[in-house]
């Protein structure tokens, strides 16, 4: 079905007193706008979650996998430190904003004001 | 987002200050006497090892010292071997595996243990660390490593506890700078104190001074926040934060420089705020538990509620706890293992508890402080009589005395996050109840 072809069965079945099909007809943007009235509860952000979540336990699994390899590196001391340093950095801004993501699914948010 | 990345900036700028300094929880940093190596060869009969030192492959012979077996000496693997000046030339007086294999039971211990520490530090702003550490070294980690690694982990988990804190509107970046800048110069100072007590003291003196310090601290503030937080509980008014008598004598001194903080809502003297953050840092290096001496300055002598001092306490402890893991890592003592095992927990408990301050009111959070303050306090109490008798103060304790006193010092400290664990859910679980019915009723009322 064309654009048109849509536009126009949409329009026949608007004329005829379905506005309910004629909208679903038109495409999501019409039944998008009203999913976004202010009484909507918030989506939960469990792709996000999921994507941070994997991305996190990779590189637990990478640490633990290449142990010996980790160890003997980060503890050279030195301008190694950068690793023990930037790791614990990474893993903030990775696992973080995934336990902020965690929480949010399981219903617990802060409480606004 | 655009401020943290300022105070991530500032932190970077404060290195030169910090190079020396250790940070508030990682008391004097890594022991000069102590050697990183590895064993190639143990001579059981002449009690000797031969001992390849890391940083340069030098060789040396070492004598076992009295206390120390055979069978204690792994061949092959990263020890640190802690010299006994005393007892003469090339006499080793321990030798510690410096990283342990991990066991399931280690990794599920961290990681309860980092969940119940995350929380209690997202909540009264520090927490944790006074019962990682010695819990890390029961597991059989080394001191040195215990400190290393824990101090790696307070930073990330401080950050994105401040992060969250500061977007609920209680953390007051630029009060965190100011008290952190000053309490580095204040932990300098506290060295100084400790290295000169050591050396007119020894060992044992050094370790009586910190504990009696510490105890004394912990009592006299830890009971004073109890009783102002008894008294707000009474009095149940709707903000919970009233200032004390001494915050308002200070504020009332107006000689510049003058100091705004937006959002604890203060404006007091530079001479009150900066002599706040040496002695917090003074202390730091004493007694290793900053937060407990920051936290209440911010309230009680600058006037800021307890919900903005345990939130700007989080900035404090990212900026210090940052610089004591440079510091550490420069010895390669940290174990990134142990230090993000603790992370995957404590990260998603420092959020639930800072998500926990916006549901309850102000006095629970002093509560939480002032009752975890006391049992630790008895922690190291339980310590002080083993200190007393090393100086020959009252008569030798009986090995069961020791293992009773140890065994009450370890479990006060698990009493302590336990105990925090429960007032802390508890309190949220009220308040979102609470909360719940609230929004619910109104939400009532607007449809009819």
């Amino acid at each position: 079905m064309t654009t048109f072809d849509k536009n126009m069965a949409a329009a026949a079945f608007a004329e005829a007193g379905d506005h309910k099909g004629a909208r679903e007809m038109l495409g999501n943007g019409a039944g998008q706008k009203q999913n976004k009235t202010p009484e909507a509860a918030p989506t939960k952000p469990y792709a996000k979650a999921f994507v941070l979540g994997a991305i996190s336990v990779s590189a637990y699994v990478m640490l633990f996998t290449n142990e010996a390899w980790v160890m003997e590196t980060f503890t050279r001391g030195g301008i190694y430190t950068l690793f023990p340093v930037l790791a614990a950095f990474f893993f903030s801004f990775v696992h973080g904003p995934f336990g902020s993501d965690l929480l949010s699914c399981l219903g617990l948010e802060a409480r606004k004001k | 987002m655009k401020k943290l990345l300022i105070v991530i900036l500032a932190a970077l700028l404060m290195m030169p200050l910090a190079a020396n300094t250790a940070s508030a929880a990682g008391g004097a940093g890594p022991d000069k006497d102590m050697l990183k190596g590895i064993i190639t060869q143990v001579d059981e009969a002449n009690r000797t090892f031969t001992f390849v030192r890391e940083s340069d492959n030098q060789t040396f012979t070492f004598i076992m010292g009295e206390e120390m077996a055979a069978s204690d000496l792994s061949l092959n693997a990263k020890v640190m071997v802690n010299l006994d000046k005393h007892a003469g030339e090339g006499v080793a007086k321990s030798v510690d595996r410096m990283f342990l294999d991990m066991k399931m039971k280690t990794v599920i211990s961290l990681m309860v243990i980092g969940l119940i520490g995350g929380l209690l530090s997202g909540f009264i702003g520090s927490g944790g660390a006074f019962v990682l550490t010695p819990a890390m070294m029961s597991l059989g980690v080394p001191g040195a490593v215990a400190v290393a690694s824990n101090m790696c982990h307070k930073f990330p988990k401080a950050m994105v506890g401040a992060y969250k804190r500061y977007k609920y509107g209680q953390a007051d970046l630029k009060l965190g700078l100011v008290m952190a800048s000053t309490a580095i110069i204040g932990v300098q100072i506290g060295i100084q104190i400790q290295k000169a007590i050591l050396q007119a003291w020894g060992n044992a003196g050094s370790n009586l001074y910190v504990s009696v310090v510490f105890v004394l601290t912990l009592v006299l503030v830890g009971g004073y926040v109890f009783s102002d937080a008894r008294k707000l509980a009474r009095k149940q008014n709707d903000t919970g934060h009233e200032i004390g008598k001494l915050a308002l004598a200070m504020q009332k001194i107006t000689i510049p420089p003058m100091m705004h903080f937006k959002t604890a809502n203060v404006r007091i003297s530079a001479w009150v705020t900066v002599p706040v953050g040496l002695f917090t840092g003074i202390l730091a290096a004493t007694i290793a538990v900053g937060g407990f001496i920051g936290v209440p300055g911010m309230m009680y002598v600058i006037g800021a509620s307890a919900v903005v001092a345990s939130a700007t306490e989080l900035v404090i402890a990212f900026v210090m706890g940052f610089w004591g893991s440079v510091q550490w890592g420069l010895s390669g003592l940290i174990d990134i293992r142990l230090t993000l095992l603790i992370l995957s927990t404590s990260l998603i408990g420092v959020q639930l508890g800072a998500l926990g301050t916006t549901y309850v009111k102000d006095y629970i959070i002093k509560i939480v402080m002032a009752s975890v303050m006391l049992i630790v306090a008895v922690s190291r109490g339980a310590k002080v009589p083993g200190y007393l008798a090393d100086l020959n103060l009252i008569q030798a304790l009986t090995p069961s005395t020791i293992d009773t006193l140890e065994a009450i010092s370890f479990w006060a400290l698990v009493a302590a996050l336990a105990t925090a664990g429960v007032i802390i859910t508890g309190a949220m679980v009220k308040g979102m109840m609470s909360h719940r019915a609230e929004t619910q009723s109104a939400l009532a009322d607007a449809r009819k």
